[in-house]
């Protein structure tokens, strides 16, 4: 298979943008990202853009808002969804552009913009992310189905809910450290332990934000990358992989198997296994998701997720970092952005650049990125050399 | 009985017959003709076999409680949203959900309207049963056996 890497990034601040609208927070991110490859939109071949809802979007097609604003036509660019996973699918399919022949250079952008609408409609359209008709009747909302989640996770594993708010802790402290995180501030355990319940037992600090943002990259062929990039970073494994609509009628409750077999096939398609990774950026859209996300990349056994964020292995130093970042958490979760922007902070990470953040000599790096509450999950895998 | 009245927006399907059987007091499931499997919530097509001849069928309706929440933050749809009366105040008191499993693969979803959140134990016997709203919608309600 034809070897494809990354061969710039850009990512716009993220957070409550009153200031800008979606066309406006995309241009922030390309034109980052083209300064980062030292190119220009003349010598990329085709864009994919990912953006999760029409309803945040004021229309359907928002991927011509997109080339529009930026100039890119009349080349090829199409919008590409998976819920809150809809950045990664975008990276997928730059990715299936280069490998396919059909082009050398792909820009891949994501971006949502969140907060034109209040938080209650926000709710609404992210609740029908699950089943519609049969679970939106019971005014099921995402945060309800991860409580759901919670609630059989700590009833199986003896998971506390103090486990729970030691992931917001920590995404906080990397958020506070990276300057386009929406909430750069630390919380206190205490703090988030006595927040308001959202959805029980899961509280305001267990729960990711709602965000306006974009993070773009530039994909590139092995020959464009070698002659464009001092510092390409290898995507190594690709999976994607999909589960039942209902959290009724998945095999476990208590893990999301598309994230297993999507981690699966990009273990092995970059032929290494969890512990050869050295940072990784997980989807904390709740805290108990970035629990069971250790668990379902192998980063520790079924239901010890919530010891090892105890045992502080996932801080920078620890066994394995999780989301040095800030994470959904802190940093924000624009749904459509979110991949993408993982896979810029990895690249970060890869090439060295992640300043205080910076896990020492990462050479390989993971990002996992769920859609819904776990109809589609994406692994990637990428490395330096 | 409109299919409306269960799903709140989607009025137009195959098996509008389930939100008949619920006002008529039961909670009923689809059962492929060519191979045997059941399915809940009823579907019109086996993605077993691939075929769509199809029987209904009434569902056990007692199970273990598989997982549930109690949702604050409520969608738009849900959203208390009448102005206040002057001088009062509205506590909002959200119903917990939940989720049995009545049989293998036949999971029924439902409001939990009579029990404290704290006592509701993953695990627990629960019934289920259809419940007709004060606008007339129809519902699910789960109650502890
Ligand atoms: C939890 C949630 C409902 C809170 O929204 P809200 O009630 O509108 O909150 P507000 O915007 O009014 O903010 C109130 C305060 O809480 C803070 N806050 C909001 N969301 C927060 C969060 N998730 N974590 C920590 N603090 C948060 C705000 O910064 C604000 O602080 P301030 O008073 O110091 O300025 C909302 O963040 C949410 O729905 N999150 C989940 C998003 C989601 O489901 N994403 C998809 C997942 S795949
Ligand atoms: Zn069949």
């Amino acid at each position: 298979m034809k070897k494809v890497a990354i061969v710039g990034i850009g990512h716009g601040k993220f957070g409550i943008r009153s200031d800008a609208s979606l066309r406006e927070l995309i241009f922030e991110a390309v034109k980052a990202c083209l300064d980062d490859a030292g190119l220009s939109l003349k010598e990329v071949d085709s864009m994919v853009t990912g953006v999760a809802g029409d309803e945040f979007s004021f229309g359907i097609q928002p991927s011509a808002q997109v080339h529009d604003y930026i100039g890119f036509y009349p080349k090829p660019n199409f919008r590409v969804e998976g819920a809150c996973a809809t950045g990664s699918v975008a990276l997928r399919t730059g990715w299936m552009n280069i490998v396919s022949g059909l082009a050398d250079i792909v820009l891949v952008v994501g971006v949502e913009k969140m907060t034109e609408v209040p938080t209650s409609v926000a709710t609404e359209i992210m609740g029908r992310a699950g089943d519609a008709i049969w679970e939106y009747p019971f005014g099921t909302t995402f945060p309800g189905y991860y409580a759901m989640i919670a609630n059989a996770h700590m009833a199986a594993y003896g998971t506390t809910e103090e486990q729970l708010a030691m992931v917001a802790v920590k995404n906080h402290y990397y958020g506070s450290l990276n300057p386009y995180a929406q909430m750069q501030k630390e919380v206190t355990l205490e703090k988030a332990m006595t927040s308001f319940t959202v959805a029980y037992p899961l509280k305001l600090f267990d729960c990711s934000l709602i965000t306006d943002g974009a993070a773009a990259v530039l994909l590139a062929s092995e020959e464009k990358a070698k002659a464009l990039s001092k510092k390409p970073v290898w995507l190594a494994g690709l999976g994607c992989a999909t589960d039942a609509m209902r959290l009724g009628d998945r095999k476990s409750m208590t893990s999301l198997e598309a994230s297993r077999e999507a981690a699966k096939a990009a273990y092995k398609m970059a032929g290494i296994g969890p512990s050869d990774i050295n940072v990784a950026t997980v989807h904390d859209c709740f805290t108990i998701a970035e629990i069971v996300a250790y668990e379902d990349l192998g980063f520790c056994e079924k239901g010890e997720g919530g010891r090892l964020i105890e045992a502080k292995e996932t801080y920078v130093g620890g066994r394995i970092p999780v989301n040095v970042d800030g994470g959904l958490k802190s940093k924000g979760h624009p749904l459509g952005a979110t991949g993408v922007s993982m896979a810029v902070e990895i690249s970060k990470q890869l090439r060295g650049e992640a300043g205080p953040r910076q896990v020492k000599n990462a050479q390989i790096g993971l990002t996992h990125n769920v859609g819904g509450s776990g109809q589609i999950s994406l692994v990637h895998i990428f490395r330096r050399e | 009985m409109e299919f409306k009245n269960f799903s709140l927006f989607i009025n137009q399907t195959k098996v509008n017959r389930f939100a008949e059987d619920l006002a008529n007091g039961k909670i009923t499931s689809t059962v492929c003709k060519h191979c045997g499997t059941q399915y809940y919530p009823p579907r019109a097509d086996c993605s077993s076999c691939m075929q769509s001849e199809m029987e209904w069928k009434e569902l056990p309706t007692q199970g273990n409680l598989l997982t549930f929440t109690r949702i604050h933050v409520p969608p738009e749809h849900f959203a208390v949203r009448q102005p206040l009366m002057p001088f009062s105040s509205v506590q909002f008191e959200p119903c917990p959900i939940g989720i049995i499993e009545v049989g293998k693969g036949l999971p029924i979803m439902g409001w939990i309207p009579k029990m404290d959140i704290k006592k509701i134990k993953v695990g627990m016997r629960m019934k289920a049963s259809p419940f007709v709203l004060p606008d007339g919608k129809i519902t699910i309600v789960l109650e502890p056996v």
